[in-house]
Protein backbone atom coordinates (compact mmCIF):
# COMPACT_ATOMS: atom_id res chain seq x y z
CA UNK A 1 0.00 0.00 0.00
CA UNK A 2 2.64 2.06 1.38
CA UNK A 3 4.36 1.49 -2.65
CA UNK A 4 1.24 2.62 -4.50
CA UNK A 5 0.79 5.61 -2.58
CA UNK A 6 4.67 6.75 -3.24
CA UNK A 7 4.23 5.75 -7.36
CA UNK A 8 0.77 7.65 -7.36
CA UNK A 9 2.61 10.42 -5.53
CA UNK A 10 5.81 10.20 -7.74
CA UNK A 11 3.77 9.88 -11.06
CA UNK A 12 1.62 13.35 -9.95
CA UNK A 13 5.15 15.08 -9.30
CA UNK A 14 6.78 13.97 -12.32
CA UNK A 15 3.84 15.40 -14.55
CA UNK A 16 3.77 18.63 -12.61
CA UNK A 17 7.63 19.31 -13.49
CA UNK A 18 7.62 17.07 -16.88
CA UNK A 19 5.42 20.11 -18.68
CA UNK A 20 5.40 21.92 -21.29
CA UNK A 21 4.83 25.62 -21.46
CA UNK A 22 4.64 28.25 -24.47
CA UNK A 23 5.31 31.97 -22.94
CA UNK A 24 4.00 34.49 -24.84
CA UNK A 25 5.97 37.74 -24.73
CA UNK A 26 3.04 39.63 -26.10
CA UNK A 27 -0.15 38.56 -27.37
CA UNK A 28 -1.38 41.49 -29.02
CA UNK A 29 0.48 43.87 -31.23
CA UNK A 30 -0.27 47.51 -32.36
CA UNK A 31 1.32 48.29 -35.90
CA UNK A 32 1.08 52.09 -37.99
CA UNK A 33 2.13 51.40 -41.13
CA UNK A 34 2.80 54.81 -43.42
CA UNK A 35 0.73 55.73 -46.13
CA UNK A 36 2.31 53.67 -48.92
CA UNK A 37 3.24 50.52 -47.08
CA UNK A 38 1.54 48.06 -48.68
CA UNK A 39 2.12 45.43 -45.70
CA UNK A 40 2.20 45.33 -42.12
CA UNK A 41 3.92 42.67 -40.32
CA UNK A 42 3.67 41.65 -36.46
CA UNK A 43 5.93 39.83 -34.69
CA UNK A 44 4.83 37.36 -31.89
CA UNK A 45 8.12 35.85 -29.77
CA UNK A 46 7.68 32.84 -27.98
CA UNK A 47 9.10 30.93 -25.33
CA UNK A 48 8.96 27.13 -24.04
CA UNK A 49 9.57 28.05 -20.32
CA UNK A 50 8.80 23.72 -19.47
CA UNK A 51 10.93 21.15 -19.72
CA UNK A 52 9.09 19.17 -23.04
CA UNK A 53 9.14 20.37 -26.07
CA UNK A 54 6.17 21.83 -28.11
CA UNK A 55 4.76 20.60 -31.09
CA UNK A 56 2.61 23.43 -33.21
CA UNK A 57 -1.05 21.62 -34.33
CA UNK A 58 -2.06 24.59 -36.45
CA UNK A 59 -2.06 28.25 -36.95
CA UNK A 60 -4.85 29.81 -38.61
CA UNK A 61 -5.57 33.57 -39.16
CA UNK A 62 -9.10 35.14 -39.05
CA UNK A 63 -8.87 36.67 -42.71
CA UNK A 64 -7.80 35.48 -46.11
CA UNK A 65 -5.80 39.08 -45.78
CA UNK A 66 -3.45 37.80 -43.27
CA UNK A 67 -1.05 35.15 -43.73
CA UNK A 68 1.10 33.97 -40.75
CA UNK A 69 4.06 32.06 -40.03
CA UNK A 70 5.71 29.47 -37.34
CA UNK A 71 9.59 29.68 -37.77
CA UNK A 72 9.29 25.66 -36.80
CA UNK A 73 6.79 23.10 -36.20
CA UNK A 74 8.24 22.40 -32.51
CA UNK A 75 10.07 23.80 -30.47
CA UNK A 76 12.86 22.01 -27.62
CA UNK A 77 12.74 23.74 -23.97
CA UNK A 78 13.89 26.42 -23.34
CA UNK A 79 14.30 27.70 -27.17
CA UNK A 80 12.53 30.91 -28.06
CA UNK A 81 10.80 31.81 -31.63
CA UNK A 82 8.35 33.77 -33.07
CA UNK A 83 5.31 33.11 -35.37
CA UNK A 84 4.92 36.36 -38.19
CA UNK A 85 1.80 37.56 -39.03
CA UNK A 86 1.88 39.77 -42.21
CA UNK A 87 -1.08 41.72 -43.12
CA UNK A 88 -2.11 42.89 -46.34
CA UNK A 89 -3.17 46.69 -46.65
CA UNK A 90 -4.39 46.91 -50.13
CA UNK A 91 -6.71 49.46 -50.30
CA UNK A 92 -8.20 48.57 -46.73
CA UNK A 93 -8.79 52.27 -44.33
CA UNK A 94 -8.86 53.09 -40.56
CA UNK A 95 -7.86 50.37 -37.90
CA UNK A 96 -8.07 47.18 -39.06
CA UNK A 97 -8.22 44.18 -36.24
CA UNK A 98 -7.07 40.43 -37.14
CA UNK A 99 -6.44 37.80 -35.29
CA UNK A 100 -4.10 34.37 -35.62
CA UNK A 101 -5.18 31.24 -33.25
CA UNK A 102 -2.40 28.93 -32.80
CA UNK A 103 -2.84 25.42 -31.14
CA UNK A 104 -0.55 23.39 -29.20
CA UNK A 105 0.13 20.35 -28.02
CA UNK A 106 0.73 22.47 -24.93
CA UNK A 107 -1.70 21.16 -22.26
CA UNK A 108 -1.72 24.56 -20.42
CA UNK A 109 -2.33 26.57 -23.32
CA UNK A 110 -3.48 24.65 -25.90
CA UNK A 111 -4.67 27.39 -27.98
CA UNK A 112 -3.70 30.98 -28.15
CA UNK A 113 -4.98 33.91 -30.10
CA UNK A 114 -2.89 36.56 -31.03
CA UNK A 115 -4.06 39.91 -32.55
CA UNK A 116 -3.03 42.13 -34.69
CA UNK A 117 -3.85 45.44 -34.85
CA UNK A 118 -3.24 48.06 -37.79
CA UNK A 119 -4.04 51.39 -37.90
CA UNK A 120 -3.82 52.28 -41.27
CA UNK A 121 -3.66 56.44 -41.83
CA UNK A 122 -6.58 57.74 -43.50
CA UNK A 123 -5.05 60.98 -45.44
CA UNK A 124 -8.40 61.99 -47.05
CA UNK A 125 -12.24 61.37 -46.25
CA UNK A 126 -13.80 61.09 -49.20
CA UNK A 127 -18.02 61.20 -49.04
CA UNK A 128 -19.88 59.75 -50.81
CA UNK A 129 -17.76 57.78 -53.58
CA UNK A 130 -20.11 57.21 -55.78
CA UNK A 131 -22.77 59.88 -57.36
CA UNK A 132 -25.28 59.22 -60.11
CA UNK A 133 -28.43 59.93 -61.70
CA UNK A 134 -31.25 58.70 -63.33
CA UNK A 135 -31.92 58.32 -66.63
CA UNK A 136 -34.37 61.53 -67.90
CA UNK A 137 -33.29 63.19 -64.52
CA UNK A 138 -32.32 66.82 -64.38
CA UNK A 139 -28.69 68.63 -65.31
CA UNK A 140 -27.84 69.71 -61.59
CA UNK A 141 -24.50 69.07 -60.66
CA UNK A 142 -23.93 66.73 -57.75
CA UNK A 143 -21.48 67.01 -54.68
CA UNK A 144 -18.49 65.36 -53.44
CA UNK A 145 -17.30 66.28 -50.23
CA UNK A 146 -12.86 65.82 -49.83
CA UNK A 147 -12.01 66.38 -45.92
CA UNK A 148 -8.21 66.10 -45.39
CA UNK A 149 -6.97 64.40 -42.47
CA UNK A 150 -5.16 66.66 -39.82
CA UNK A 151 -1.95 64.72 -39.94
CA UNK A 152 -2.12 65.07 -43.91
CA UNK A 153 -3.05 68.53 -44.78
CA UNK A 154 -3.47 69.08 -48.20
CA UNK A 155 -3.40 72.80 -50.06
CA UNK A 156 -4.53 71.84 -53.87
CA UNK A 157 -6.54 68.86 -54.71
CA UNK A 158 -6.41 67.93 -58.50
CA UNK A 159 -9.65 66.00 -59.86
CA UNK A 160 -9.39 64.26 -63.34
CA UNK A 161 -12.63 62.47 -64.87
CA UNK A 162 -11.99 59.53 -67.08
CA UNK A 163 -14.81 60.64 -69.47
CA UNK A 164 -15.24 63.96 -70.84
CA UNK A 165 -18.97 63.39 -70.31
CA UNK A 166 -18.95 64.15 -66.93
CA UNK A 167 -17.13 67.74 -65.80
CA UNK A 168 -16.05 68.55 -62.30
CA UNK A 169 -15.23 71.38 -60.41
CA UNK A 170 -12.99 71.77 -57.29
CA UNK A 171 -13.78 74.59 -54.56
CA UNK A 172 -12.13 74.43 -51.17
CA UNK A 173 -14.63 75.36 -48.38
CA UNK A 174 -11.82 75.52 -45.74
CA UNK A 175 -10.21 73.83 -43.04
CA UNK A 176 -8.81 71.47 -45.52
CA UNK A 177 -12.55 70.75 -47.24
CA UNK A 178 -13.04 70.77 -50.74
CA UNK A 179 -16.03 70.39 -52.51
CA UNK A 180 -16.08 68.54 -55.85
CA UNK A 181 -19.51 69.76 -58.28
CA UNK A 182 -19.95 66.63 -60.70
CA UNK A 183 -22.12 67.64 -63.95
CA UNK A 184 -23.00 64.91 -66.57
CA UNK A 185 -23.55 66.17 -69.92
CA UNK A 186 -26.21 64.21 -70.69
CA UNK A 187 -28.87 62.11 -68.50
CA UNK A 188 -30.59 59.95 -71.62
CA UNK A 189 -27.95 57.51 -71.83
CA UNK A 190 -26.07 55.29 -69.55
CA UNK A 191 -22.53 55.97 -68.84
CA UNK A 192 -20.21 56.32 -66.34
CA UNK A 193 -16.64 57.60 -64.83
CA UNK A 194 -13.85 57.05 -62.12
CA UNK A 195 -13.04 60.64 -61.13
CA UNK A 196 -9.14 60.49 -59.96
CA UNK A 197 -8.44 62.80 -56.84
CA UNK A 198 -4.87 63.75 -56.53
CA UNK A 199 -3.61 65.87 -53.61
CA UNK A 200 -1.05 67.64 -54.26
CA UNK A 201 2.56 66.41 -52.73
CA UNK A 202 1.09 63.01 -52.31
CA UNK A 203 1.61 59.88 -53.57
CA UNK A 204 -1.57 57.75 -52.88
CA UNK A 205 -4.47 58.30 -55.82
CA UNK A 206 -8.08 58.42 -54.34
CA UNK A 207 -10.55 57.44 -56.25
CA UNK A 208 -14.49 58.63 -56.96
CA UNK A 209 -17.07 57.18 -59.12
CA UNK A 210 -19.93 59.08 -61.34
CA UNK A 211 -22.79 57.22 -63.47
CA UNK A 212 -25.88 57.85 -65.25
CA UNK A 213 -28.03 55.01 -64.40
CA UNK A 214 -30.84 52.91 -66.43
CA UNK A 215 -32.96 53.64 -63.69
CA UNK A 216 -34.35 56.80 -62.32
CA UNK A 217 -32.19 58.06 -59.31
CA UNK A 218 -33.07 58.38 -55.70
CA UNK A 219 -30.32 59.86 -54.54
CA UNK B 1 -35.65 20.85 4.49
CA UNK B 2 -36.83 22.08 1.79
CA UNK B 3 -36.62 25.86 2.66
CA UNK B 4 -32.77 24.43 3.88
CA UNK B 5 -32.14 23.32 -0.47
CA UNK B 6 -33.46 26.71 -1.66
CA UNK B 7 -31.26 28.37 0.41
CA UNK B 8 -28.55 26.64 -0.56
CA UNK B 9 -29.22 26.99 -4.49
CA UNK B 10 -29.87 30.86 -3.88
CA UNK B 11 -26.63 31.05 -2.07
CA UNK B 12 -25.01 29.13 -4.70
CA UNK B 13 -26.46 31.34 -7.55
CA UNK B 14 -25.35 34.64 -5.52
CA UNK B 15 -21.84 33.43 -5.50
CA UNK B 16 -22.16 32.66 -9.21
CA UNK B 17 -23.27 35.85 -9.56
CA UNK B 18 -20.07 37.81 -8.27
CA UNK B 19 -17.22 36.83 -10.46
CA UNK B 20 -19.83 36.66 -13.39
CA UNK B 21 -20.52 40.42 -12.66
CA UNK B 22 -16.56 41.17 -11.81
CA UNK B 23 -15.93 39.74 -15.91
CA UNK B 24 -18.77 42.06 -17.47
CA UNK B 25 -17.05 45.08 -16.02
CA UNK B 26 -13.45 43.96 -16.63
CA UNK B 27 -14.10 43.01 -20.46
CA UNK B 28 -17.01 45.56 -20.76
CA UNK B 29 -15.16 47.11 -24.18
CA UNK B 30 -14.64 42.90 -25.23
CA UNK B 31 -17.53 40.54 -24.82
CA UNK B 32 -19.88 41.91 -27.63
CA UNK B 33 -23.46 41.44 -26.19
CA UNK B 34 -24.80 42.41 -30.03
CA UNK B 35 -24.43 40.75 -33.29
CA UNK B 36 -22.41 43.08 -35.02
CA UNK B 37 -24.77 43.28 -37.88
CA UNK B 38 -28.23 44.45 -37.66
CA UNK B 39 -30.36 41.40 -38.42
CA UNK B 40 -32.20 43.56 -40.95
CA UNK B 41 -29.06 44.06 -42.71
CA UNK B 42 -28.52 40.01 -42.86
CA UNK B 43 -29.90 38.08 -45.76
CA UNK B 44 -31.02 34.31 -45.92
CA UNK B 45 -29.93 31.95 -48.80
CA UNK B 46 -33.34 31.20 -49.55
CA UNK B 47 -34.48 35.35 -48.83
CA UNK B 48 -31.68 35.90 -51.44
CA UNK B 49 -32.53 33.87 -54.11
CA UNK B 50 -36.48 34.43 -53.97
CA UNK B 51 -35.27 38.14 -55.49
CA UNK B 52 -33.94 36.21 -58.52
CA UNK B 53 -32.91 38.89 -61.41
CA UNK B 54 -33.26 42.07 -58.63
CA UNK B 55 -30.06 40.63 -56.43
CA UNK B 56 -26.35 41.32 -57.73
CA UNK B 57 -24.08 38.87 -55.34
CA UNK B 58 -20.54 40.41 -54.54
CA UNK B 59 -17.75 37.89 -53.35
CA UNK B 60 -15.97 39.69 -50.69
CA UNK B 61 -13.09 36.61 -50.73
CA UNK B 62 -9.85 37.23 -52.09
CA UNK B 63 -8.58 37.14 -55.82
CA UNK B 64 -7.44 33.79 -55.65
CA UNK B 65 -10.91 31.76 -54.15
CA UNK B 66 -13.44 33.93 -55.93
CA UNK B 67 -11.02 32.34 -59.10
CA UNK B 68 -11.15 28.54 -57.84
CA UNK B 69 -15.22 29.09 -57.71
CA UNK B 70 -18.03 31.89 -57.20
CA UNK B 71 -21.99 32.01 -56.76
CA UNK B 72 -22.81 32.20 -60.68
CA UNK B 73 -22.67 35.73 -62.33
CA UNK B 74 -21.31 37.10 -58.77
CA UNK B 75 -19.31 40.03 -58.60
CA UNK B 76 -15.72 40.43 -57.05
CA UNK B 77 -15.02 43.06 -54.78
CA UNK B 78 -12.27 42.56 -52.19
CA UNK B 79 -10.85 45.33 -50.11
CA UNK B 80 -7.31 44.07 -51.26
CA UNK B 81 -8.17 45.99 -54.47
CA UNK B 82 -11.11 48.21 -54.00
CA UNK B 83 -10.29 50.86 -55.95
CA UNK B 84 -9.84 49.19 -58.83
CA UNK B 85 -13.15 46.92 -58.13
CA UNK B 86 -15.42 49.51 -56.92
CA UNK B 87 -15.64 50.88 -60.52
CA UNK B 88 -16.62 47.09 -62.49
CA UNK B 89 -19.18 47.10 -59.55
CA UNK B 90 -20.79 50.20 -59.88
CA UNK B 91 -21.19 49.30 -63.77
CA UNK B 92 -23.68 46.85 -63.00
CA UNK B 93 -24.86 47.79 -60.12
CA UNK B 94 -28.83 50.14 -60.33
CA UNK B 95 -30.65 51.17 -57.53
CA UNK B 96 -33.51 49.08 -58.04
CA UNK B 97 -31.03 45.92 -57.41
CA UNK B 98 -30.43 44.40 -54.30
CA UNK B 99 -26.78 43.56 -53.39
CA UNK B 100 -25.99 40.75 -51.62
CA UNK B 101 -22.44 40.45 -50.11
CA UNK B 102 -20.48 37.17 -48.95
CA UNK B 103 -17.07 35.84 -47.97
CA UNK B 104 -15.90 32.61 -46.81
CA UNK B 105 -18.25 31.63 -43.97
CA UNK B 106 -20.53 32.88 -40.93
CA UNK B 107 -17.18 34.07 -39.13
CA UNK B 108 -15.33 35.85 -41.91
CA UNK B 109 -15.50 39.55 -41.73
CA UNK B 110 -14.62 40.67 -45.10
CA UNK B 111 -18.38 40.56 -46.69
CA UNK B 112 -19.50 43.09 -43.27
CA UNK B 113 -16.46 45.54 -44.26
CA UNK B 114 -17.55 45.39 -48.06
CA UNK B 115 -20.83 45.97 -47.43
CA UNK B 116 -20.08 48.84 -44.86
CA UNK B 117 -17.76 50.26 -47.11
CA UNK B 118 -20.66 49.88 -49.99
CA UNK B 119 -23.41 51.71 -47.21
CA UNK B 120 -21.07 54.47 -46.01
CA UNK B 121 -18.66 55.30 -48.70
CA UNK B 122 -20.42 54.90 -51.42
CA UNK B 123 -23.93 55.61 -50.25
CA UNK B 124 -25.99 52.79 -51.60
CA UNK B 125 -28.96 51.49 -50.61
CA UNK B 126 -29.93 47.68 -49.86
CA UNK B 127 -27.17 45.91 -49.40
CA UNK B 128 -27.14 42.73 -47.54
CA UNK B 129 -24.67 40.32 -45.75
CA UNK B 130 -25.39 36.08 -46.90
CA UNK B 131 -25.56 34.30 -43.73
CA UNK B 132 -23.34 31.69 -43.44
CA UNK B 133 -21.33 33.10 -46.45
CA UNK B 134 -20.02 30.86 -49.00
CA UNK B 135 -19.53 27.55 -47.23
CA UNK B 136 -23.31 27.67 -46.31
CA UNK B 137 -23.79 27.85 -49.99
CA UNK B 138 -22.07 25.18 -50.86
CA UNK B 139 -23.89 23.19 -48.33
CA UNK B 140 -27.21 24.01 -49.74
CA UNK B 141 -25.60 22.97 -52.95
CA UNK B 142 -25.35 19.23 -52.09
Amino acid sequence: MRTRIFAFTLSIFLCAIARAELKWEQTSVELHPAPADKEAVGHFKYQNTGSQPVRFKSVHTSCGCTAAQSQKDEVPPGEKGEITATFKIGDRTGTQVKSVTVQTDDPVNATTVLTLKAVIPQQLEINPTFVFWGQGEALKPKSIVVRASKDFPVKQLKVTSSSPDFQTKVEETGNGQFKIDIQPSDTSRNMAATLTIQPEGSSKTFYAMARVTNAAATQ
Amino acid sequence: MRSSLVRQALLLAALAFIPGIGEAIYFRDKVSWQSPIPASEMVTQTQARAWRENTIWVDARPDAEFEREHIPGAVLLNEDRWNELLPQFLTVWSPEKRVVVYCSSQSCNASREVARRLRDEAQLKNVFVLQGGWEEWLKSRK
